[in-house]
């Protein structure tokens, strides 16, 4: 079977559903006539006369699971509840980079990382995620101000959990 | 049974498998996934699932310390590493017993003795296992040519310090080895820095026969019968059954005993595998490995002894004793299993990963399926290919091979290209129905014949 002709809409489900589960930036997929590309970036730009999916409308740093308005092919017999339903409106999660034990300070006592209503950057450290002794420094991955912390310190955390809710900068 | 709470740190068919004999024993299933394993089988059995890490292995299930971490965050006492990944890495076993957590497995050094493959062979000998027949270094053609006649044609000639096949060849004659010494031994020294030159006996019908064993960790070791992996493609078992069925009995109860012999001088605990070349025209067994750790195949030694033996790790594992004796644990009828991969074998066996629209795995009498798929699985292309297990048993071999031809003819997988045309072709081979093979069949044999078909 070396067809390009008969790419069925389930197929292109397969292809959006390993693009979510992979963390590649973006994917390309050309078969005979059919062409795909996906991009975790909003303003990316297919090859050719490819049209752009773009999947995920947040920067790749804060999630890889789709938002609400996920594209539509990716509907139907994918189960799974993305993390980020209950994010609200404007707000961005920062998010576990794998699973661990969560700290807002880097050493107990010392004033957290950062404070709700702070201003933060892209490489601002925020907390820590500790995992067995080692203490990774998790960096916001955006500019905006700190609007909630939303797990307890010394708590584990998944992959992928939301961490702290920022607003973005305009 | 001491183990309350149980991490399973492995994916696909055997994490189902461990999550499912955890919780017959009544201990508590955690399952630790990938991102891509979120909606995986053993992720919707478990008590509780926890995402670990992204979908690349070696930031989920290859990171000794995640794995440990979560097993300790999530109240586990044991932790189960299945087979693959880090099942057989000495440093997830030591970290688990530095933490208290019960590794479900060999002890950490027994891992590291038999995981090195010149201190396995030094502690085969010693146990008086039969390695292949070789010899020291070789110093000319001359001196090969004497060793070859006591040895036997063909040899197999190879460099002291190499590796990938240089400096190595097949002589057949006294001829062969006058012609082609100078030359490998000249490669070997431009290859390695060094030109010494060995030889072995050159197995030319060989079977892959395998014991698997138990251990209780103090010197009590028991066999539930071998194991005949003859149908391999480049090393990777395609067939497995139980027991070796052109196997003597008196060289089975030899292989028993030499198997045995290798796991009780190291005191081992837990399930392993102590693995065989079956030299068929000599009718004797060399020593080639150990495997610490549960195998994919251990199904079709639980069809033929009735024996749970991921259940039985478990226990083991709890500090409960090994209280069989040999003769508890007779071997009745015969099993076969086949792996269903998600590969093409159309096209050099390429992985073709995509999600599963129909998954109909046979049923009835006899006919045992262990996999993770369902309908509308999506399986992931970052790890291995094996999508199930197909194990049938039956009274005897030649009423096994029908069974197996009958449940492969009502397998049905709809949505991706599976290996299963090739599985069905190589159960309706006469070599294999008459069980004719050896390990080098399926390449030489049975591939080729499955090519022509497709033309």
């Amino acid at each position: 079977m070396s067809a390009g002709s008969n790419i069925k809409p389930q197929d292109v489900e397969g292809l959006i559903e390993l693009f979510k589960a992979s963390n590649w930036d973006e994917m390309h997929v050309q078969v005979g006539e059919f062409e795909l590309f996906l991009s975790n970036d909003p303003k990316a730009v297919g090859p050719g006369k490819a049209v752009a999916v773009a999947a995920p409308a947040a920067p790749l740093a804060v999630s890889v699971a789709a938002p609400a308005g996920a594209p539509a092919a990716a509907s139907a017999s994918t189960a799974h509840a993305p993390v980020t339903a209950a994010i609200p409106d404007g707000l961005v999660a920062i998010r576990a980079p794998n699973l661990g034990t969560f700290y807002r300070a880097p050493k107990p006592g010392a004033p957290p990382y950062v404070e709700v209503g702070q201003t933060i950057s892209e490489d601002t450290e925020v907390c820590l995620i500790e995992v067995m002794k080692l203490f990774a420094p998790v960096a916001a991955g955006l500019r905006g101000v700190v609007r909630e912390v939303l797990v307890k310190d010394g708590q584990m955390v998944e992959f992928d959990a939301p961490l702290i809710l920022v607003e973005p900068a305009k | 049974m001491s183990i309350s709470r149980v991490l399973s740190v492995n994916r696909g068919e055997i994490a189902a498998r461990v999550v499912k004999a955890a919780q017959a024993l009544g201990i508590e299933a955690v399952q630790a996934v990938s991102q891509a394993d979120r909606e995986s089988m053993a992720a919707q059995l478990a008590d509780r699932t926890v995402v670990i890490g992204p979908a690349p292995s070696r930031l989920s299930y290859l990171d000794p310390k995640l794995l440990v971490h979560t097993a300790l965050a999530t109240g586990c006492d044991a932790l189960h590493p299945g087979y693959g990944f880090l099942s057989e890495r000495a440093a997830l076993a030591s970290l688990c017993a530095e933490h208290g957590i019960t590794f479900i497995g060999p002890r950490p050094e027994t891992i590291a003795a038999l995981g090195d493959k010149l201190e396995a062979k030094a502690l085969a000998r010693a146990a008086g296992v039969p390695l292949v027949p070789g010899t020291d270094r070789i110093a000319d053609a001359a001196a090969a040519q004497a060793a070859a006649e006591t040895l036997g044609y063909p040899v197999l000639m190879k460099a002291s310090a190499g590796g990938g096949g240089r400096g190595m060849f097949i002589a057949r004659s006294a001829a062969d080895l006058a012609a082609g010494f100078d030359k490998a031994s000249n490669e070997a020294r431009e290859a390695f820095g060094d030109g010494t030159m060995y030889m072995e006996r050159y197995v030319e019908n060989a079977r892959h026969v395998e014991v698997q064993v138990f251990g209780d960790g103090k010197g009590h070791v028991l066999h539930f019968g071998e194991r005949d992996c003859s149908i391999q493609r480049r090393y990777q078992k395609v067939f497995e059954e139980s027991p070796c069925a052109a196997m003597p009995q008196a060289l089975r109860e030899e292989l028993h005993r030499a198997a045995l012999s290798l796991v009780a001088s190291v005191k081992y605990q837990n399930a392993g595998t102590v693995e065989f070349l079956y030299d068929v025209n000599r009718q004797e067994i060399y020593f080639i490995e150990v495997n610490a750790r549960i195998q994919v195949e251990h199904p079709v030694s639980e069809q033929v002894t009735g024996f749970d033996l991921i259940q039985l790790q478990f226990r083991v594992a709890g500090g409960e004793p090994l209280h069989y004796t040999q003769d508890q644990i007779p071997v009745r009828g015969h099993a076969i299993e086949c792996r269903l991969n998600a590969e093409d074998p159309y096209q050099d066996f390429r992985p073709s990963p995509g999600r599963i629209t129909r998954w109909q795995p046979p049923r009835g009498a006899g006919v045992r399926v262990d996999s993770h798929c369902y309908d509308g699985y999506l399986v992931p292309p970052f790890y291995d290919s094996m999508i199930g297990k197909l194990i049938v048993t039956a009274a005897t071999r030649a009423e096994c091979v029908e069974r197996l031809q009958a449940a492969l003819a009502r397998t049905e997988i709809d949505g991706l290209t599976t290996n299963l045309p090739l599985l069905r072709h190589i159960a309706q081979q006469p070599d294999f129905i008459d069980n004719q093979l050896n390990t080098r069949w399926l390449e030489t044999t049975g591939l080729p014949a499955f090519g022509a078909k497709q033309e």
